[in-house]
């Protein structure tokens, strides 16, 4: 019900707001979201450090880009492509990984991310090296081509499909199965459950939801770039998720908004922008170790707390 | 494949390992002693070489060298003090401790670039810079003959001071017991301090090193810090040793591959070792048993 309303209430957006810069503000905020959302999932949930985001959105954002571009494969084909093969990649470099633990995930996964960006700044022909991809044809449905208003649609859609899926994860069997992974592998272990198969699973979904961000992103520019897949964007969206509150979807909702919309009213260079997420996190990790959500939440049990003494004498 | 080029690759991929090498070290003093994997190491590098550029038009050589690497170590020390030590002893939990390394690596990354522009500036190396030849087959730039005698002495000098200084031996005893360590009068503030100095002067050496044969400015620490703990996970974390054997093992791989195959798809080898090795051998390549 809340979903169905709250859905409701986003989608009527674009009638009331004509203004191209906000829709493309909102289309990025959608996408931001969806990243955050699935980073705090294999983060929080599943207690995997997964530095590769911004490897696995930068490659949802290219294969469907270079399909489309290079060999005139449909955008909506793309979509299917561009999930399948960067969970395949997840998989393949998860398999090795799942065995590890803590430290090692995270070494993994952070080369991976860093030399993702190089690969693909180096392979020239394919990718467009530094330059990237300019024109790839967009996306129409029923010969009505989606842009503007219509995309955004598309991207709260992109958006919604990622939480619901998230949400019913972790109310299920499998979501049981993860936490109890993160909370004691030993435990799940002797319970049945599969650990390696169970993590794997995790960091794959992950993967492919940050695919889904990737194809939702290209074919609203139109353009792809390898700052795409700069880590940089990685560690951005890991700080709009501790910042928020690591574990709580509200807090990862408020921060992910917060930092995404405050440093473009700032006009905030992205060299600057970076530097001042930086500090922040550094802030809140002395401070707010739990995020705003955390802080936000432990000053309300306080006021109840309070209120009850209160009301008792 | 003629005998001076394979000596050619020799040369360069020995040199390259170094760097590797001394990174991974400045890596493995911290992660052993402390179990915290530093990000911000190669920042540190890139630090002391930009300060260095700061510093050389005022002062003689190798006070602008001293200065440059206490400064970037300063930095590193100065990070424990201010943002891990605070952390570690309310207990936060390992996501705190990660993103702040996060934060530091971030913050002392684009500091730089706000402080010092984003321009690349050429540092001149201690040595001269024309080239040696011998007998007119191999070429060698004098740097590569400081970086190779600055990588054994600092192996060394590391290797020492674990054994035979009291601080070096509760650095080891921390590594592998925390408690215990605390025990028998081990102050582990003290010796993550001291985990933190070392590892930053040694960052702090291996970018004086690598500068010279690249430039100096605010993004250069981006790639010895990836490659320093790739060669620190793939040398294994049982000693100092693993750290040089992987950096020299990953410098030899990428130039032959470069050389020989394609330099397009050099830098994926990396991580194509890394997975590789962590596939077959997950403890690394010097394990724990093979230790005397």
């Amino acid at each position: 019900m809340r979903w169905t309303v709250g859905a409701l209430l986003l989608a009527l957006f674009p009638v009331f707001v004509r203004e191209p810069y906000y829709i493309t503000l909102c289309v990025n905020l959608a996408v931001t979201l969806i990243l955050t959302l699935s980073l705090n999932f294999v983060v929080g949930t599943s207690g995997q450090w997964s530095f590769a985001h911004a490897a696995f959105f930068g490659m949802g954002a290219y294969v469907p880009g270079v399909l489309a571009s290079r060999f005139g494969l449909d955008g909506w084909l793309g979509l299917p492509l561009s999930v399948v093969s960067t969970s395949v990649l997840a998989t393949v470099v998860g398999l090795p990984i799942v065995r590890l633990r803590g430290y090692y995930l995270a070494v993994c996964t952070l080369a991976l991310g860093f030399l993702a960006e190089i690969i693909v700044r180096q392979a020239v022909d394919l990718t467009g090296g530094g330059y990237g991809i300019q024109q790839i044809p967009p996306l129409f449905i029923a010969g009505y081509r989606l842009q503007g208003g219509s995309y955004y649609l598309l991207a709260l859609a992109a958006l919604l499909i990622s939480s619901l899926l998230l949400d019913n994860i972790k109310g299920s069997t499998l979501g049981h199965a993860i936490v109890a992974t993160r909370d004691n592998p030993i435990a799940a272990g002797s319970c049945g459950i599969n650990v390696g198969r169970v993590k794997l699973t995790a960091f794959v979904i992950t993967a492919g939801l940050a695919a889904l961000a990737g194809w939702v992103h290209t074919f609203y520019y139109l353009a792809l770039n390898p700052s795409l897949l700069a880590s940089d964007l990685t560690f951005l969206w890991y700080f709009m998720v501790f910042i928020g509150g690591l574990g709580s979807v509200p807090g990862v909702v408020i921060g992910t908004a917060l930092l995404s919309i405050a440093p473009e009213f700032l006009g905030m260079a992205t060299h600057n922008q970076v530097l001042a997420f930086g500090l922040l996190m550094l802030g809140v990790a002395l401070f707010a170790p739990r995020g705003i959500g955390g802080a936000v939440t432990g000053l309300l049990q306080t006021g109840r707390f309070l209120a009850a003494e209160r009301s008792t004498k | 494949m003629t005998l001076q080029s394979i000596l050619q690759v020799l040369v360069s991929g020995l040199q390259v390992g170094c760097i590797y090498a001394l990174m991974a070290l400045s890596f493995y003093v911290i992660q052993s002693a402390t179990g915290i994997l530093n990000f911000a190491q190669g920042e540190w590098a890139m630090i002391s070489a930009v300060l260095g550029v700061v510093f050389l038009p005022f002062v003689p050589y190798p006070i602008a060298i001293a200065a440059a690497i206490a400064g970037a170590t300063g930095l590193a020390i100065l990070s424990e003090r201010l943002f891990i030590r605070r952390l570690e002893s309310r207990n936060a939990p390992l996501v705190t401790v990660i993103l702040s390394l996060l934060g530091i690596m971030i913050v002392a990354r684009y500091g730089t670039a706000l402080l010092f522009g984003q321009e690349e500036y050429p540092l001149p190396g201690p040595a001269r810079s024309e080239i040696i030849e011998f007998g007119g087959e191999l070429y060698l730039l004098p740097q590569t003959l400081v970086i190779y005698a600055t990588t054994v002495a600092v192996f060394a000098a590391v290797e020492l001071h674990m054994r035979r200084t009291k601080l070096g031996r509760s650095l080891r005893v921390a590594a592998i017991d925390p408690i215990g360590a605390q025990l028998i009068g081990v102050d582990l503030n003290r010796v993550r301090a001291f985990a933190f100095g070392l590892g930053g002067v040694i960052a702090a050496v291996a970018g004086w090193l690598y500068a010279p044969l690249y430039a100096a400015g605010y993004m250069i620490g981006v790639v010895p810090g990836v490659k320093g703990f790739i060669v620190m996970v793939i040398g294994g974390m049982a000693s100092p040793l693993g750290s040089l054997v992987g950096g020299i093992t990953l410098g030899l791989i990428e130039v032959a591959a470069a050389r020989y195959l394609s330099s397009l798809y050099s830098e994926a080898l990396a991580f194509v070792v890394l997975m590789g090795v962590l596939f077959v051998r997950p403890e690394g390549l010097i394990a724990a048993g093979t230790r005397s």
